[in-house]
């Protein structure tokens, strides 16, 4: 017999996550620390948090982490990334956002990373609100979905149209890679640590900016049971949000 | 003998685990977690446990610690 499952050397040994019950933050960052752990990057890694439920992920990974302002980490990340080439480091770099930090007050300095081709890899929790401060509309908030600054749902007229953050950033020149993946099921739990294994590995490489947008669940602030949420992934938002590579300079 | 370790200090009763185990092997226990609701238990009385980790894959808590196959 013997040992098969163990939890991550990159989490910080006894911690217990402060995440609400139930919530993929955890689950996320759980894959995000087994991809490093496979690849050795420990102690070669600087993560940035960025502002929202995302910014826990500093009490839990063992490594080298940077909070940066709401929005900013992108632009923070590259700062990093930057000093250290210059020192002749070649640090790898990353960070985790939720969607409204990422594709809302930072989407200029998301963007503009993805448009650079900074070495860096984003990841980005896209639970379609914002997390932390109770549940509000956020850039990535369905259409006719109830949330507390949307109490009649999300419309056209007074709200405008959600983005889909990982095509735009595929459209981007220097990204190496762009995908969207979910955690509603053991299947897509494994295709989600995959995409992330390969987009950080494109760092390593050296290819350009690297995204992935993983769909995920704010049971407390949709008022569902994880199951349920789990549920309103698999059927409702994966049709606003198709699961996909959207792109691969290595395979395109 | 394959089995599993829950650490029920970590455990936050979100049941996404009980949904997963193929075998059903893991149920809610008596015992009240930090969240005020049951925790759950590894009950495999007649060693059915295959040791396929889907529980501890799918914990968002980190409550499963180990697995054995
Ligand atoms: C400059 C600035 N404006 C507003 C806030 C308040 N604030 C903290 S978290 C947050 C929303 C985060 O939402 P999201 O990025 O979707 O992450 P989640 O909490 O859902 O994981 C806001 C608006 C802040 N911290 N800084
Ligand atoms: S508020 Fe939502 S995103 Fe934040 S920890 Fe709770 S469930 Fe997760
Ligand atoms: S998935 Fe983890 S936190 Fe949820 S009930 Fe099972 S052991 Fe507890």
């Amino acid at each position: 017999m013997q040992q098969v499952y163990s939890i991550p050397k990159s989490i910080k040994q006894n911690s217990t996550f402060t995440f609400c019950p139930g919530c993929d933050h955890g689950l996320a960052i759980k894959l995000v620390a087994q991809v490093i752990d496979e690849l050795e990057l420990k102690e070669n890694t600087i993560a940035v948090a960025s502002s929202g439920c995302s910014v826990l992920l500093y009490d839990f990974l063992d490594v080298d982490c940077i909070e940066s302002p709401h929005g900013r980490a992108c632009a923070v990340a590259t700062g990093i990334k930057r000093a250290h080439k210059a020192q002749g480091y070649n640090k790898f770099v990353f960070t985790y956002q939720g969607d409204g930090d990422f594709a809302s007050i930072g989407l200029a300095e998301s963007l503009h990373s993805a448009l650079r081709g900074e070495n860096i890899t984003a990841i980005c929790i896209n639970n379609t609100n914002y997390g932390m401060t109770g549940g509000q509309l956020g850039p990535t908030t369905a259409m006719g979905q109830i949330t507390t600054t949307s109490q009649s749902g999300r419309n056209k007229e007074y709200h405008g149209f959600p983005i889909k953050t990982a095509e735009h950033i595929a459209l981007c020149e220097g990204t190496s890679f762009s995908a969207r993946v979910a955690l509603y099921d053991i299947k897509n739990i494994i295709n989600a640590k995959k995409q992330i294994k390969k987009a950080f590995e494109y760092q390593k490489k050296g290819l350009g900016f690297s995204f992935v947008e993983i769909l995920s669940t704010c049971p407390t602030n949709w008022k569902l049971t994880p199951q349920d949420s789990h549920k309103k992934i698999e059927n409702e938002l994966i049709k606003v949000y198709p699961l996909g590579i959207f792109k691969d300079i290595e395979n395109d | 003998m394959s089995h599993i370790k829950i650490d029920g200090n970590k455990c936050k009763s979100c049941y996404l685990c009980m949904d997963v185990c193929p075998k059903k092997l893991i149920k809610k226990s008596e015992k009240i977690g930090k969240t005020g609701n049951c925790i759950v238990e590894f009950d495999d009385k007649n060693q059915e446990c295959i040791g396929c980790a889907q529980c501890a894959l799918v914990c968002p808590d980190m409550a499963i610690v180990e697995v054995y196959r």
